[in-house]
């Protein structure tokens, strides 16, 4: 009562003629509310993935509509770059390609000798992943996040946690999967942080996003063994990044001396905004490294491992060594490649 | 002001989600507008019987899903813009352009705001002053909703 005479009263609220459901005030709290909670359930609960994978799905021909200008315009440009380029382009990779194949003949001998002198040593085998080529399709709409999206999704087997990677090196990781496309988060962003070993001396560290183009090495002593200019390499602890992909340089070395850490910066190798093509590593390690939280009981258990394993590793692998995954997760395991592991161990 | 329909308010909301799904590349993405808040503004400030704050939070989820975002974030910020906007929408008869240029550059102003603050709620790091480009771009989409769909305010006689 009060209020409708409060309303017929108020020079600006003119009454209306028409019920029009509930006032502007209580739908604002009620939709406030609403989407507070549904923020709270997208960070805290994962309940909403579905809808999200599905709505994306959704959008898909919408974004293919969108994506399309921009795609006939660059293939249009294609079509008329001049003759004479391709030409020169053709020759230069031809050559390229020639010095790569005989790189790749010595690469054939090198690796087999490795896996030769690895098997004699009852190490394991380093695996070589099989890898999928992708598309930047656009980068994230979010300028906040450090995400690229790529045209390549569950329907391309791809899942969330592979490792991405250009020609230069490590992009990051595909974090979430949509049908058609998935998501990269580059290893720049806070989020993520990757597992490093410096390519010089071997020293392993683990490197963090910065969020602007940069990564950090936080916990190194002042006096730690690292230059201007070191390349980081991925270490391969982590059984998600296969070691030995570049992964940044080095550029600035801060040394506060109230700290006692070094203030590492480096920056990625890998060229996001220059190259559209990339590579999705499959996982390997992931599966096989389930295994090892059993197994130093040595002579009994291998038989079940084997069979589960077997699917998926290579016959050659099951001859050599019950307890193949790579030694680096659990180094207490086996000690006698751990001896071998430890000279590169930090000094 | 013409009177509009429904299918009008859909459409363009439909081309402003295209606009913002078209892929922005390097630095275009610091002078993007927002192009969904600007329509649906348009829209709310025109015809609230059509779109009103229930449309503003379903552009705001919208957006989320499409940004990839925090779900809820964009509706969030949407919303209390939206009750912004409603809060003079039948005084802006009254109003001149230049006023009307002026109260759009508020209410984006306090949707960046609150769109930063929970951005910085959730994590990330301040963005710096760039973070408020859009609002320039948002303005220039504004005169361009009227020029295409006509003014808000009295013509001048």
């Amino acid at each position: 009562m009060l209020k409708g005479v409060h309303q017929k009263l108020d020079p600006q609220q003119t009454p209306a003629f028409f019920v029009r459901g509930a006032s502007a005030f209580s739908r604002t709290v009620f939709f406030c509310a609403l989407s507070i909670s549904l923020m709270a359930i997208d960070a805290r609960l994962n309940y909403l993935s579905q809808l999200r994978q599905g709505f994306i799905a959704a959008l898909h021909p919408l974004e293919m509509v969108a994506n399309a200008p921009s795609n006939w315009v660059r293939d249009v440009s294609h079509y008329f770059s001049a003759h004479n380029q391709m030409v020169q382009e053709n020759y230069s990779l031809k050559q390229q390609a020639f010095e790569h194949q005989v790189r790749l003949q010595r690469l054939n001998t090198v690796e087999a000798e490795n896996a030769h002198l690895r098997s004699l040593l009852n190490g394991d085998i380093p695996i070589q992943p099989k890898a999928v080529l992708g598309e930047i399709s656009h980068t994230g709409r979010d300028p906040f996040s450090r995400v690229v999206v790529i045209n390549r999704g569950s329907q391309h087997t791809i899942k969330a946690g592979q490792a991405v990677v250009d020609s230069k090196g490590v992009l990051g990781q595909v974090t979430r999967v949509f049908p058609f496309s998935s998501e990269v988060t580059l290893i720049t962003d806070k989020a993520l942080s990757i597992p490093i070993q410096i390519e010089r001396n071997q020293l392993r560290a683990i490197a963090f996003g910065e969020g602007n183009n940069k990564l950090d090495i936080p916990y190194l002593p002042t006096n730690v063994d690292i230059k201007v200019g070191d390349t980081l390499v991925t270490s391969g602890i982590d059984g998600i990044y296969p070691a030995g992909l570049a992964v940044a340089k080095v550029t600035q070395i801060l040394q506060d001396p109230d700290s006692p850490f070094a203030k590492i910066i480096s920056t990625p190798v890998a060229e996001v905004s220059n190259h559209l093509q990339l590579l999705v590593l499959d996982l390997p390690l992931a599966k096989e490294a389930l295994p090892i939280v059993s197994p130093p009981t040595t002579a009994k258990t291998p038989d079940p491992t084997i069979l589960k394993a077997g699917t998926t590793a290579s016959p050659s692998t099951k001859r050599r060594n019950p307890i193949q995954p790579n030694n680096v997760i659990a180094p207490a395991n086996n000690s006698q490649p751990n001896n071998k592991v430890k000279p590169n161990a930090p000094n | 002001m013409r009177p509009t329909n429904l299918v009008v308010v859909y459409i363009t909301l439909l081309i402003a989600l295209l606009c913002q799904l078209f892929p922005w590349v390097g630095q275009g993405i610091i002078f993007r507008p927002d192009f969904m808040l600007i329509v649906t503004l348009y829209w709310l400030l025109r015809a609230p019987h059509l779109c009103n704050i229930g449309t503003a939070w379903i552009v705001g989820i919208l957006v989320d899903l499409a940004t990839g975002s925090l779900l809820g974030q964009h509706a969030l910020s949407f919303t209390l813009v939206a009750y912004m906007g409603l809060s003079y929408q039948r005084r802006l008869v009254l109003f001149n352009p230049w006023h009307l240029a002026g109260y759009v550059f508020a209410l984006l102003v306090i949707e960046r705001l609150l769109m930063l603050m929970l951005k910085l709620f959730e994590g990330n790091d301040n963005p710096g002053l760039h973070y408020f480009w859009p609002v320039i771009s948002g303005l220039l989409l504004w005169q361009l909703m009227i020029l295409l769909f006509g003014a808000l305010t009295r013509s001048k006689s």
